[in-house]
């Protein structure tokens, strides 16, 4: 049993990492087991400046209960790393406040460390270190014995797939490894609430869906705390009890998965025109479709438009009659079920790439100004 | 043993790792033992000018040897933290319950017990090669802790600042031949009074490496000179209370 602002349960732990970390029962998305007891994270209008004027987050605020896992997820340049980094005491807010199992982000940080763990954007590892000194080092500045942090040392790369790597120097492992070892060094003293930033940024397939397997193994078994920030859809959907979609350092949409992609409603029509159909005739498609009933929001982006409808299947083929008699008929059509890019398209009018090279360009001009 | 301080892990953890990096092994000793012997063999004939103050030349050039083994040898310190920052390990401990003081004299202490070993292996050199030193063990030591903490000081509190901003290991590895500069516009091979160049004696009394240099230079050859160890420990405490602020003031930065 955790206790707020305190330490965890040492024995019960103890018992699950002896048993090499077993699930316990059935979890199918972590974070829903029912054990919540009291909010591990508040954020209250927390917000932040950087010195070169830039305004990463605007004032945000949610609630994370204890167990659950939560995403922050938005494009590259939303906002994301720097709020995680403000929770993980990385960053100093500029304004608002946040508390992380108790403890204040500002006033509270040196308590507050204790009791997170945090796998960074980009592994944060010892490269000269081998895995096995790596994590054991860990450990000990949790305070941990030699003993115990060598044995947990042992379980959590056994856990994470490294145990034949755990004397090999980090500095020689792949990059899926770096990750794996950075995840199990947040883990070594057990906390409360793991911080996971882009925890698959830059993986290939196969190591993401390791990384997905493994955090949703150690979260049945552990029933931490989990925030996570992604700009993968698949990952917010898969591993998120809720999520929060982050555009420009505000949360614009709050719920769980199936919320989220519920409040887009029915289903979406997606139409690819040419590349070269300028953006005036994709607006004159976009306002003629927007005459129709059955049609409820369309959302040009990419060359592409989206059409919300409530029964794809139904009305796809009368569209396609009204849209080639008007001489607009697409390239291609597809049937979509809401995702949780249509989400931010709906709320924002723009897709995650789109809002990425704006954020990159913005980035960009202020440092050559 | 539990509870061990975060201070001493992060002191094991750079010892530790001091046989792994080939910089601190193949660049910090063997090219200034070399450089000792072949200045030593060189410019051995010196010691036959009259008022040299000593008749074995190494003698002489060993206090300076131990410098330019500190010196630059601190440097590999910054090194070790841009490379620490560029894997972002940095990060990492900082979101433990390590302080940034702790991270620092992991670090600073580890240092110094490799840069006190290595000073010490040019002054057995020396004494392997007829040199003596005049105040024995104790004033070996002595002269170890000034050179070691004048390193810190000057070139440690540059090449750290330089981490910090650049986070590159280039970038501090450039600075380099700034620490030989540092003692070649000292007495380091010849006395003062060799020394043709009024400009290059103006340099020398300007130099704060000089001060030090002489302390131990006395330690070596003569004796306990206090007025000069203490002029030593004057210059360090001064250039230290600029640096370390400066420092731990640019070290707190990375909190950003």
């Amino acid at each position: 049993m955790r206790q707020k602002g305190g330490t965890l349960d040492e024995s019960r732990l103890r018992d699950l990492l002896s048993s090499e970390l077993e699930p316990r029962g059935a979890h199918p998305r972590f974070g829903g087991n029912g054990t919540r007891t009291s909010d591990a994270i508040v954020v209250e209008a927390l917000a932040k400046r950087y010195a070169n004027g830039v305004e990463a987050v605007r004032g945000i605020s949610f609630r994370v209960e204890t167990g659950e896992v939560y995403g922050i997820l938005g494009p590259n340049g939303a906002g994301k790393s720097t709020t995680i980094g403000m929770l993980g005491t990385l960053v100093r807010p500029t304004a608002g406040r946040a508390t992380v199992a108790g403890f204040d982000v500002a006033a509270g940080a040196k308590d507050l460390r204790r009791n997170i763990g945090f796998a960074m954007q980009e592994a944060g590892v010892d490269e000269l270190a081998t895995g096995a000194e790596f994590l054991v080092l860990q450990g000990r500045l949790y305070g941990l014995s030699r003993r115990e942090a060598a044995r947990r040392a042992r379980l959590l790369l056994g856990l994470v797939g490294l145990d034949a790597a755990a004397n090999q120097r980090i500095g020689e492992y792949s990059g899926g490894m770096k990750r794996r070892v950075d995840l199990a060094s947040a883990l070594i003293h057990l906390p409360p609430v793991l911080f996971l930033d882009e925890p698959t940024e830059g993986l290939d397939p196969r190591a993401r869906v390791a990384i997905w397997e493994t955090l949703q193994r150690l979260n049945a078994a552990l029933q931490m705390t989990v925030v996570l920030t992604t700009h993968y859809m698949e990952e917010a959907d898969r591993l998120c009890g809720r999520i929060g979609i982050i555009d420009r350092g505000r949360i614009i949409s709050e719920g769980t998965p199936a919320e989220l992609k519920a409040s887009v409603g029915g289903q979406t029509l997606s139409l690819r025109y040419a590349h070269d159909s300028g953006p005036d005739a994709l607006a004159r498609v976009r306002n003629s479709l927007l005459q129709r009933s059955e049609v409820h929001a369309v959302v040009a982006s990419d060359g592409d438009l989206s059409v919300d409808v409530e029964d794809a299947a139904t009305v796809a083929p009368e569209l396609l009659r009204f849209l080639e008699r008007k001489g607009a008929a697409p390239q291609a059509l597809s049937i979509k079920q809401p995702t949780l890019e249509d989400v931010y398209l709906r709320s924002t009018g723009k897709s995650f790439e789109e809002e990425a090279v704006r954020a990159h360009h913005d980035t960009n001009g202020r440092e050559s100004r | 043993m539990k509870g061990a301080s975060p201070t001493w892990l992060l002191t094991r953890r750079t010892l530790t790792q001091f046989p792994r990096n080939p910089i601190v092994v193949g660049f910090a000793v063997p090219p200034v033992l070399m450089m000792f012997v072949v200045f030593g063999t060189l410019f051995a004939s010196v010691r036959h000018l009259p008022g040299f103050p000593t008749d074995n030349y190494y003698e002489y050039l060993a206090p300076a040897a131990v410098l330019m083994t500190t010196i630059p040898g601190i440097a590999n310190s910054a090194v070790g933290l841009a490379t620490d920052f560029q894997s972002r390990y940095l990060y990492k401990l900082l979101t433990t319950p390590a302080s940034i003081g702790a991270i620092m004299l992991g670090r600073l202490l580890a240092d110094s017990a490799r840069l006190f070993i290595t000073g010490g292996v040019v002054l057995l050199l020396a004494l392997a090669l007829g040199g003596q030193i005049a105040t024995g063990f104790a004033g070996a030591l002595l002269m170890l802790l000034i050179a070691t903490l004048f390193a810190m000081v000057t070139f440690g509190v540059l090449t750290a600042n330089l981490a910090i901003k650049t986070k590159d290991p280039a970038a501090v590895q450039a600075v380099f031949p700034m620490a030989f500069l540092l003692v070649f516009l000292t007495t380091a091979y010849q006395t003062q009074d060799q020394v043709e160049s009024g400009l290059l004696r103006a340099i020398m009394d300007a130099n704060p490496t000089e001060y030090v240099l002489r302390a131990m230079r006395d330690l070596m050859l003569t004796g306990y000179d206090w007025d000069a160890i203490g002029l030593a420990f004057l210059v360090i405490l001064g250039l230290g209370l600029i640096g370390i602020p400066l420092t731990i003031r640019n070290y707190r930065s990375v909190y950003r």
